[in-house]
């Protein structure tokens, strides 16, 4: 299951985005989301999902399907399964 | 030659309005923003009073991702930022830039976000901390976001203090402009403390007043025989401060020449005030304005109406001003606003200017009991319209010793 439309609804919700605005492909920059909203968004996306993400993950999330990749497969990784 | 230096805009978020002029007619009509909390903390408190901000919408000023990484003193000091812009009509082009600045005073900085972080951590409630809780509290978050905002490469400084922070910031930053490093600076002070933490150090130091049994709003007495301290309060000012050749030459609106200005320091106890230490920063700012004790139509003092306080600022005005103490007005507007600490200085220094503008004193309100210790002209509970003031002064005597003196005179080019 992918995480995409969890995702969505928690960035939508933190930073008071238009969901229709959050689609895959949809640049986390262009949305206004600088490197240290996307930090407090990492935040949120690990107290809320139960996982941990590497320091060095930042610089890959670009756009909001990035996001989804990479929970996805931190969530395969450490066996997280419920969204 | 040392160049000359005007305020050409203001800027203010505050218990007792949200625009300069606002604010003004509050003072002036005796309006006092002081009153009973109304926070989830309140059974906690044991003096439940202070000055709050009311009618500050932050999403009217920000979106939710800018509130991600701004904090309330942070939002206080861009909104009255943008005021004091707007009304000095500031336009830089890109070479100007480089040659603005800004300077902010700030004593606890974004202590809510401290507060809530370090409560949670230490209550072991949740064992992880905020990622942007650094940026949010530093002290010098309020002076950084208006520079970004203003896009201003000139000096960024954030002084602390204590009550004279932010009349240090607008008196150094008038440095900046006379000896030549910068052209503009906005200049002021923000706070935003009144939460659990601050106000329960406050209460425990025996300096807060207590509140009035009859009215909330009348607990802070300045020079008043019936005063018990101070009351803790909110906001930030800021203002528009330019090369006088600057403004002239572009047709700016001139509020008032900041004429004089001094720091220094009592050297001697860490909260007692002293009258020497008030009275060698006084007269060095009148040295610095090339003005005379007589020349002063009006000054808005520390006033914090705690007990030793007013009565060593009353000797050291008397100490100055000699046989003249008693015909010059002295209003102690926290009375009203209450202590806005790293704030207070700008919030009165822009009381002095608009009672300049307006030939208008506001009053020291709640002063019903006259102390004889203190005995000059307060201007008790009624406002003066119709006087005529040419040079206006206003003192700030700080916890550690830092005093600071700003004068500024009707403008003459």
């Amino acid at each position: 299951m992918s995480s995409l439309q969890t995702i969505q609804r928690m960035m939508a919700e933190q930073f008071d985005l238009k969901p229709e605005d959050l689609s895959p492909d949809a640049q986390l920059d262009s949305l206004g989301l600088d490197s240290l909203s996307v930090i407090e968004f990492m935040f949120t996306l690990e107290d809320e999902l139960n996982i941990k993400i590497a320091n060095d993950r930042v610089e890959d999330f670009k756009t909001v399907g990035d996001v989804a990749d990479i929970i996805d497969k931190i969530m395969a990784a450490q066996k997280v399964t419920s969204l | 030659m040392a160049r000359r230096v005007v305020i050409t805009g203001l800027g203010i978020i505050s218990p007792v309005g949200n625009t300069p002029e606002e604010f003004f007619g509050n003072l002036m009509a005796g309006h006092s923003g002081i009153k009973r909390l109304q926070t989830d903390f309140i059974e906690k408190l044991s003096i439940r009073i202070g000055a709050p901000v009311e009618g500050f919408n932050p999403a009217e000023h920000f979106s939710k991702i800018q509130l991600t990484g701004i904090e309330r003193f942070s939002q206080f000091a861009l909104v009255a930022a943008q005021q004091a812009v707007q009304d000095a009509g500031l336009e830089l082009s890109e070479a100007e830039f480089g040659r603005a600045g800004v300077s902010m005073g700030s004593c606890q900085g974004g202590i809510s976000t401290l507060e809530s972080a370090y409560g949670e951590l230490f209550r072991q409630e949740n064992p992880r901390i905020k990622p942007l809780t650094v940026l949010l509290s530093m002290n010098n978050a309020a002076a950084s976001h208006i520079s970004i905002k203003f896009r201003l490469r000139g000096p960024n400084i954030t002084y602390a203090t204590a009550c004279s922070s932010s009349a240090i910031s607008i008196g150094e930053s008038y440095r900046q402009i006379k000896h030549g490093y910068a052209d503009v600076m906005l200049a002021g002070g923000a706070e935003a403390m009144l939460t659990l933490g601050a106000m329960k150090a406050w209460e425990a130091l025996r300096t807060l007043a207590l509140e009035d049994p009859d009215d909330a709003s009348a607990s802070c007495k300045p020079f008043a025989k019936d005063r018990s301290g101070l009351v803790l309060g909110e906001g930030a000012a800021v203002l528009v401060l330019e090369d006088a050749e600057r403004a002239v030459e572009r047709g700016a609106k001139i509020y008032a020449e900041l004429a004089g200005y001094d720091c220094s320091s009592d050297s001697n106890h860490i909260t007692k005030p002293d009258a020497a230490g008030q009275t060698r920063t006084i007269l060095k700012a009148l040295h610095d304005a090339h003005l005379q004790p007589q020349d002063i139509h009006y000054i808005n003092a520390h006033g914090t109406a705690t007990l030793a306080g007013d009565i060593e600022e009353t000797k050291a005005i008397k100490q100055v001003f000699g046989t003249h103490s008693r015909q010059i007005p002295v209003s102690s507007t926290k009375s009203m606003h209450g202590h806005l600490m790293g704030a207070t200085s700008a919030v009165e220094f822009i009381a002095a200017v608009l009672a300049m503008k307006h030939n208008a004193i506001p009053p020291t309100i709640n002063l019903h009991q006259p102390d004889p210790e203190c005995d000059l002209d307060y201007v008790p509970n009624i406002g003066r319209t119709g006087v005529n003031l040419n040079a206006v002064m206003s003192n700030s005597f700080a916890f550690g010793g830092s005093n600071a003196v700003l004068i500024a005179t009707r403008f003459k080019p």
